[in-house]
């Protein structure tokens, strides 16, 4: 609904000053911490449960910042951008709102692996976000630096779990409670920046530290193991400095396909987009690397860099003599920067400078902002259960880069999957989880806590074994009616039209089978299609759509009276009917998968001592990762079919001895009543 | 006329029935439904042999799961009801497809909840022979619906229903070790050598194939991706089509063991061909007379040789004839030894130069005369395809028979030579150990492990592999996201013979094989 006027920002942040005299004395349900991706998307996810939230961040304005790249979406991200959007969260309606140039990625390589993407106004996105969060009712947002987490002494009967009480802020007044809290702190624990020689502790250029207090609170007193991670931004450029006729013109798409299920355009108009330039690297951008690499520490430390977002100095180191690509992509509408894509760099400013006017269209070139690297503290991930709540700490939540992953839409996906558990634990609901099966996010959730991280995850289609069905066209078939029904973070509106959608689909799609003529009738409607079926062949409407070049526009067509009325959704059908056979194919497997899903396995258990004969490779194994479910105990490493049996079995049985005492223990309640009423008689 | 071992007894009856079914394409094991694989649509319902592995008295096939009750009516002839439950019933098997009889054995019906696993099932307790065996799993295959089952899985799947009590679970999982990692280990080791070498290898290309299919999906966008990438795995998945194809119609073991293996006589007019027929069947089969081209057609008979089943022909003796009649048997008998998987070279000892030395020239010359002509000439002698049968030694003195003997043995580059006499018997018995080990070698050993297991379910595993690459190519200028569905169910095809394959290893090799930048 593009229709919101958006509030000017500076009413935004009278308001959220006026609450903030008293917000430290009240008590909440959920408290998240940081503001970014993950933090917005939390704390608006959280308060539409119908939780009480309070979002703290060092900085009002840098709410919704995009600290990277001015873009969202892309080939794997996209899908995330649309289930996001599909349970209700921000990042697909502000990106619809705040982009400048949308094109859909892999256009030719099939529904099932388009990535739509879009460049973004950094302005314009956080505006929007920001004015989300202000008009999201329960939710209130505090300046301010969290200085401790406030967690309960150890309970006695569970040594090593704690609960999560509250935060402290750094202005050292009351401690603020919560029976949740989210931290979202991206790269700032124990963050450092990185420019050539020169270090400094931070998380982003321009930003004060994070208190040490939360690193220390989370490693020294809960035990969490924390591993290092680095990543990097390039230099921003003046776009009057570069020389655009030595660069390649990419256009957006001529008609923008907006992310939200909400939307049927975007807010800025298909003429008005702005567009991108691709140029590439010389060999005297790999020369000034090699020349420079004494000055460079970054590049020399050992933490972990993401082999698929490096920066111009592992590219070159790795792939020595060939040439890369630099995308030169617009910060916003109005705004004199531009964002190279492809040349995060750490050296020293002056060497920056000298390697970027390496490049034909960036020969005089000028730097805004130098490129920087950050290294920065992540939380194992395999300590986080699929509700991304620390598995030894009730009611701490992660989400975000602080679980070891890279991206916006990643960030986004944990923010609303943890607001959302934050939530329900603290109005004392059951957590929720997704299932790889249906869904991107499950899919990244999973593979975060049952198989961990060792450099920074980024989410690719490769990655969802069950993609045929995952695609971004259905996201709202998959998540809206559940995240409605079942998970309570859908507002009613975006259900009425998920149901809408759901009933017109399958309407004409009855209607499509029903639909039903030899292979002769359907060659006199469709002269021009080669239908390669036998005469006589009966084949339905849904059948003769799944031919490569059938389209729905031609049944209706051939068909006015039955299916004219469904046009609105002619390309959703047309990949439906094609995917549908392989979806059947796959569904027997992802039935075996979610019935091994759905056996939890208690987090409390003791592996070690399991009275079952299990080697003790395999009781560390999973003693030290705890998966959750047995089909995430299967996807380790060096588990043993044997010891799942044995898992199963356990279970089975504990739950048997459970109901069996139950059944005993009702029994003996009803006797005593009975007995009591006998006693009762004269 | 000696008496045979007990173990040669016994014609196998089936033979001849089965014989059509030769013909048919490598694929009798898939039920595909619009060509795409089976394994994930109706997997549902396995099958196996329950029973010992081996030559047994009876052996129990089990099979459950829904399409089990189909299997038990169309294989035992219950088209209108089922037999009642649990309850023996005495009935002929047969293939679903050709309707041969395979064998008459009892047929049980376990309807579900009352069964093993808790679903349903059925059991055929037939005749404990490896070609009866290995025809009953293979016509259970055919069965839209079915598979062969994974090691292990009768047992979990009556786990998974709560069919097992505790206690008994309590060795379960030993039991599921010991069968995954013990059977994979097996299957390994059967597949030694070349074999093994040839999936490991085909897994690794297949890995590439994927990881270049996935890192054009995933990065093509935003990286120097160069176009000649698909074009590579197309010749890729081309080539490993090829090599898969020729693999599956080549280790064609299996298939001799389920049909028969061919063994054809042949030889020159009146070398005794239709004799050493009669002897081996122990009936007169075959028309014998001293008049040279009294067999002008071919005559069949299937024979048990030691457990294999061997349909063996007699041929018209091969001469330069006018008589229309006649040619047309010695263009046949020409035809079968072209598509024999055996031939015995029968050559009359009278006709043999009495100098030793001269009759190894001859008898080279004899055979060119009488093997396939686009054979010869340097594969000839090579292929353990050929036994020599010298006949008539009863007309040799045993001076000269010994001279030849040793001559012949001193001569390489021969095929196994046997020196007998159809007349006395002598040396039969040499023969058939010699007929015995070619015909073993032909068909694998059944006897070792459990090949007729193990191969029907790579066979399986391997036919789903090469429909799934065909996959590939139906979708890779439509749809790459289906098309390299293709490559992956292929994958997990191969992976099931070989170990699995994770979504983190193609991208390892993703990361290695490309410069993926942002």
């Amino acid at each position: 609904m593009l229709t919101k006027k958006l509030p000017p920002l500076n009413s935004f942040l009278s308001l959220v000053s006026r609450r903030a005299s008293h917000v430290t004395r009240q008590q909440y349900d959920v408290i998240v911490v940081g503001g970014g991706h993950a933090g917005t998307e939390a704390a608006a996810a959280a308060a539409r449960v119908g939780a009480k939230t309070l979002l703290v961040s060092q900085k009002i304005q840098t709410i919704g910042a995009l600290s990277c790249n001015p873009s969202l979406g892309g080939v794997g991200k996209g899908q995330l951008v649309r289930e996001v959007d599909a349970l209700d969260g921000l990042c697909g309606r502000a990106g619809d709102w705040a982009g400048i140039h949308f094109s859909i990625l892999n256009r030719s390589k099939g529904p099932a692996v388009w990535g739509p993407r879009a460049q973004l106004d950094r302005q314009r996105y956080r505006e929007f976000i920001q004015s989300e969060l202000l008009s999201t009712p329960r939710l209130t947002v505090l300046e301010g630096s969290v200085e401790e987490l406030l967690v309960s002494e150890t309970n006695p009967e569970q040594p090593g779990h704690h609960r999560v009480t509250g935060i402290l802020l750094a202005n050292g007044s009351h401690p603020v409670s919560a029976s949740s809290v989210i931290l979202t702190t991206g790269t700032f624990l124990s963050g450092s920046l990185f420019i050539g020689q020169s270090t400094s502790p931070g998380g982003r250029i321009g930003d004060a530290p994070s208190s040490s207090g939360l690193s220390h609170t989370l490693k020294e007193r809960l035990g969490l193991r924390v591993g290092r991670l680095r990543t990097g931004t390039p230099p921003r450029i003046l776009r009057d400095s570069v020389d655009f006729s030595l660069a390649v013109v990419q256009p957006p798409d001529g008609h923008p396909t907006p992310f939200s299920f909400l939307n049927t355009r975007t807010h800025c108009k298909p003429e008005e987009q702005l567009p991108c330039h691709l140029t590439y690297t010389t060999p005297g951008v790999e020369r000034v690397v090699k020349d420079s690499l004494h000055l460079n520490c970054h590049i020399q430390e050992d933490a972990k860099g993401p082999r698929y977002c490096p920066s111009i100095e592992s590219r070159v180191l790795r792939f020595p003599g060939r040439r890369h690509q630099v995308w030169l992509e617009p910060e916003g509408l109005t705004s004199d920067l531009l964002y190279p894509q492809g040349l995060s760099m750490t050296m020293p400013p002056d060497v920056q400078l000298s390697l970027i006017r390496q490049i034909p269209a960036l020969h005089r070139a000028k730097i805004h902002t130098h490129g920087y690297g950050v290294q920065y503290d992540f939380v194992c991930p395999t300590q986080l259960s699929p509700a991304l709540q620390v598995k030894n700490t009730q009611g701490l939540f992660l989400a975000g880069q602080i679980n070891g992953t890279t991206g916006y839409e990643e960030a986004a996906a944990q923010g609303l999957w943890a607001g959302v558990n934050a939530a329900r634990c603290a109005l004392s609901m059951p957590t929720v989880s997704l299932s790889r099966t249906e869904s991107y996010i499950g899919v990244l959730i999973d593979d975060l806590v049952s198989r961990g991280v060792t450099e920074p995850y980024r989410m690719f289609t490769s990655r969802a074994e069950f993609r045929t069905a995952l695609r971004p066209d259905n996201a709202d078939m998959r998540l809206t009616l559940k995240g409605f029904e079942e998970v309570g973070c859908v507002s009613t509106l975006r259900y009425q039209e998920a149901v809408r959608v759901r009933d017109s689909l399958q309407d004409a799609q009855a209607t499509l089978q029903a639909l039903s003529l030899s292979s002769n009738s359907w060659k006199k409607q469709l002269p021009d299609i080669q239908i390669s079926e036998v005469k006589n062949t009966v084949m339905t409407g849904m059948e003769v759509l799944q031919y490569n070049n059938v389209s729905f526009e031609m049944l209706a067509s051939a068909f006015p009276e039955s299916l004219s009325r469904h046009m609105e959704f002619s390309q959703r059908l047309k990949i439906e009917a094609v995917y549908r056979p392989h979806c059947n194919l796959q569904k027997k497997e992802i039935e075996r998968i979610q019935k091994e899903e759905n056996l939890l396995l208690p987090h409390d258990m003791d592996y070690l001592s399991l009275p079952v004969s299990m080697s003790q490779e395999v009781r560390e194994i999973l003693d030290r990762v705890r998966p959750s479910t047995l089909g995430a105990a299967t996807r380790l490493q060096g588990i043993t079919p044997a010891a799942i049996v044995h898992l199963l079995n356990y279970v089975r049985s504990a739950e048997l001895r459970e109901r069996r005492k139950h059944r005993k223990q009702q029994k003996e309640e009803r006797e005593e009543e009975l007995c009591a009423a006998k006693a009762s008689l004269p | 006329m000696i008496m045979l071992p007990s173990i040669y007894r016994g014609i196998w009856r089936a033979v001849h029935t089965l014989r059509k079914s030769r013909g048919t394409p490598p694929c009798r094991f898939l039920s595909t439904c619009d060509g795409l694989p089976v394994g994930l649509a109706d997997a549902e319902t396995i099958f196996a042999l329950s029973s010992g592995h081996g030559r047994c008295g009876v052996a129990v096939v089990r099979a459950s799961g829904p399409a089990s009750a189909t299997a038990l009516r169309c294989m035992a002839g219950l088209s209108r009801s089922l037999p009642p439950p649990r309850t023996a019933l005495l009935r002929s098997i047969t293939d679903s497809q050709s309707k041969e009889v395979l064998d008459r054995g009892l047929v049980f019906w376990f309807p579900a909840p009352h069964s093993f696993t808790g679903e349903d099932s059925v059991e055929f307790h037939i005749h404990g022979g490896p070609a009866v065996i290995t025809a009953v799993l293979q016509a259970l295959g055919s069965v839209p619906g079915m598979r062969p089952a994974e090691a292990g899985e009768f047992t979990r799947r009556a786990f998974q229903a709560g069919k097992l009590d505790l206690t008994e679970v309590e060795g379960l999982g030993d039991l599921i070790h010991a069968e995954t990692e013990a059977q994979r280990r097996q299957a390994l080791r059967q597949m030694s050598g070349e074999l093994g070498h040839l999936y490991q290898d085909w897994t690794h290309k297949l890995k590439r194939c994927l990881a270049h299919v996935e890192a054009f999906i995933d990065f093509s966008e935003d990286e120097l991706i160069e176009d000649g990438v698909l074009n590579q795995v197309d010749r890729w998945v081309c080539d490993l089509q090829a090599e898969m194809e020729q693999h599956l119609k080549d280790e064609r073991r299996g298939e001799r063991l389920r049909s028969g293996v061919q063994v054809v006589i042949a030889g020159a007019t009146n070398a005794g061909k239709s004799s050493l027929l009669n002897t081996l069947c122990q009936r007169p089969a075959a028309i014998v007379s001293p008049i040279a081209g009294t067999t002008r057609d071919i005559v069949e008979t299937a024979l048990d040789i030691g457990g294999f089943p061997v349909l063996l022909s007699d041929t018209a003796g091969l001469r330069e004839s006018q008589d229309l009649v006649e040619r047309e048997g010695v263009r046949r008998a020409r035809e079968r030894v072209e598509q024999a998987d055996l031939t015995l070279v029968v050559v009359d000892c009278a006709h043999l130069p009495s100098d030793a030395q001269q009759a190894a020239a001859f008898l080279q010359e004899h055979l060119r005369s009488v093997l396939p002509t686009q054979e010869q000439p340097e594969t000839v002698f090579a292929a353990d395809r050929f036994l020599l049968l010298l006949n008539k030694t009863d007309l040799l003195p045993e001076e000269q028979r010994q001279k030849l003997d040793r001559e012949l043995r001193r001569v390489s580059g021969f095929p196994p030579v046997c020196l007998i006499s159809c007349h006395t018997n002598e040396g039969l018995q040499d023969f058939l150990t010699v007929l015995h080990s070619s015909v073993k070698t032909l068909c694998g050993d059944p006897l070792s492990g459990a090949p007729t297991l193990t191969q029907a379910r790579h066979r399986a595993h391997l036919q789903q592999c090469f429909a799934a690459l065909a996959q590939y190519q139906r979708y890779r200028d439509i749809d790459l996201a289906l098309a390299a569905e293709g490559v992956r169910l292929a994958l997990t095809s191969l992976g099931r013979i070989t170990g699995r394959v994770g979504a983190e290893e193609i991208l390892d090799i993703i990361f290695k094989d490309f410069c993926i930048g942002k």
